[in-house]
């Protein structure tokens, strides 16, 4: 399927800075003349409501009910937003894709290839970036934070059993997505990129890695 | 097929089997309570395309399939499906989702030890299901495919398309073709001659009757008035 826009994937564990560069680079795109739309997880107006409200019910479902749910809310994306866009030559930024579903139900023991089957006939992305950071430093964020965030059972993998403590078991948990990610973005093809560096640092990064699929789009900012 | 009066067997079939002291549970298609919350705000806004029509009905069988069907089967009990993956199959067809795509999403659910395909020409499941109703609802006639603007014409049409993907389903023997024609009692009749000849019970264990008995009152009430004696007290 080819469009003649352009689909920019940014994947990464919560907390990551994954949507901080998003908008950044949705902004920067707007900037420079090119329209932009960004889908995400539990985004569409089909399932969003019902994922956000209901966030702890679903966490309690099996995986292949959860895979079903969250690959009914991208599909949903697609099909009314991604793809027309696509095809009228917006890039769009997806704020996770597929691969977090996916990675996510892996480490719970979920079928890797059937959760892929699942999005056999989604668009393939243009670029894919992979932002990644050691698990401590997640922890850091989640805690010390602007605002004193609890930390949530399931992005903890409280679930998996890993340790009574749930500050030992998101490190161990948040370790296991590092190195899933860090594989699948390999295997992807994907730039993968530490967020360990200031904001424009990575930013700067981020830009440098799409910019040979949106060069040819771009309108200069200082022209006329 | 729609309006075949397959709920109705299947119920009767349940409480055959669960008279006969057998371990058996029933479940319906769309019964997830999650699940249908997220289908009734889809059918509401009209936002449901095929594939998402496809993958939340399939997350509603994927739950059932993992709190309700897979445990009882890992006991060795008896589970009635009120439709199964074919549903999705004749449905999710009719509507162009790609068989393989289909397969692949409900390839967990394994093969039933017997599929009935409760069988009633189209003009009959058509005359059943729309006798006495103003109107059919927007998916249920299949008016999201916009074969035609008529929903009664729409609902003949696209229980034509599941007719067709049945009969393929049992020509490649994985369904078995029941008459749905006739009473009630008929029809019964039939279910338990063919569930009689493809379904083994001889290893199937009987649930003890004193469990049987609690379950039974659990459900119900005791005529405390003729209880012990027939004064009540």
């Amino acid at each position: 399927m080819s469009h003649v826009g352009k689909l920019i994937v940014i994947e990464g564990p919560d907390h990551v800075g994954r949507t901080l560069h998003a908008r950044l680079l949705s902004a920067r795109l707007k900037a420079n003349g090119i329209a932009t739309h960004t889908i995400g997880l539990a985004r569409s107006d089909l399932m969003g409501g019902l994922v956000k409200s209901r966030t702890a019910d679903i966490h309690q479902l099996n995986w292949r009910t959860r895979s079903l749910l969250y690959a009914t809310d991208l599909h949903d994306q697609i099909k009314h937003e991604a793809e027309p866009l696509l095809d009228a030559g917006f890039v769009v930024v997806a704020d996770r894709y597929t691969l977090t579903p996916r990675i996510r139900e892996q480490v719970r023991g979920g079928d890797g290839d059937w959760i892929d089957s699942l999005y056999t006939n989604t668009p393939d992305p243009d670029a894919m970036i992979v932002l990644h950071a050691g698990p401590r430093r997640l922890l850091n964020r989640i805690m010390f934070g602007e605002r004193l965030e609890a930390l949530n059972h399931f992005e903890a993998g409280m679930d998996l059993a890993l340790s009574t403590s749930i500050t030992s078991s998101f490190l161990q948990y948040q370790k296991i997505l590092r190195q899933k990610f860090q594989e699948a973005g390999k295997k992807a093809d994907a730039t993968l990129i530490p967020t360990r560096y200031t904001v424009e640092e990575v930013h700067d990064k981020i830009w440098e890695s799409v910019m040979p699929v949106v060069e040819h789009m771009l309108q200069p900012i200082g022209g006329n | 097929m729609d309006g075949s009066g397959k709920s109705t067997q299947a119920k009767l079939l349940y409480h055959w089997l669960r008279a006969k002291g057998l371990p058996v549970f029933h479940t319906e298609w769309n019964s997830s309570k999650i699940v249908k919350e997220a289908t009734k705000v889809g059918k509401n806004s009209r936002r449901l395309l095929p594939i998402t029509f496809h993958m939340i009905h399939a997350a509603d069988f994927a739950d059932r399939w993992a709190q309700q069907i897979e445990p009882v089967l890992e006991i060795g009990g008896i589970v009635i499906c009120d439709r199964y993956k074919y549903t999705a199959m004749a449905r999710d067809g009719s509507r162009d989702v790609p068989q393989e795509v289909i397969e692949d999403t409900y390839s967990f659910a394994r093969e039933p030890d017997l599929t009935l395909y409760f069988d009633v020409p189209v003009d009959v499941s058509f005359d059943r299901i729309t006798k006495g109703r103003p109107k059919l609802k927007f998916y249920e006639a299949g008016l999201d495919m916009g074969w035609t603007t008529d929903p009664f014409e729409s609902y003949r049409i696209f229980q034509g398309k599941v007719s067709e993907i049945y009969a393929g389903l049992v020509e490649d023997g994985r369904i078995v073709r029941l008459d749905a024609q006739g009473s009630v009692a008929e029809v019964q009749s039939r279910v338990r001659e063919t569930f009689d000849k493809h379904i083994d019970l001889s290893s199937t264990q009987v649930i003890d009757q004193t469990d049987r008995l609690a379950q039974n009152l659990s459900e119900s009430d005791i005529d405390w008035l003729s209880y012990s004696g027939g004064d009540g007290q």
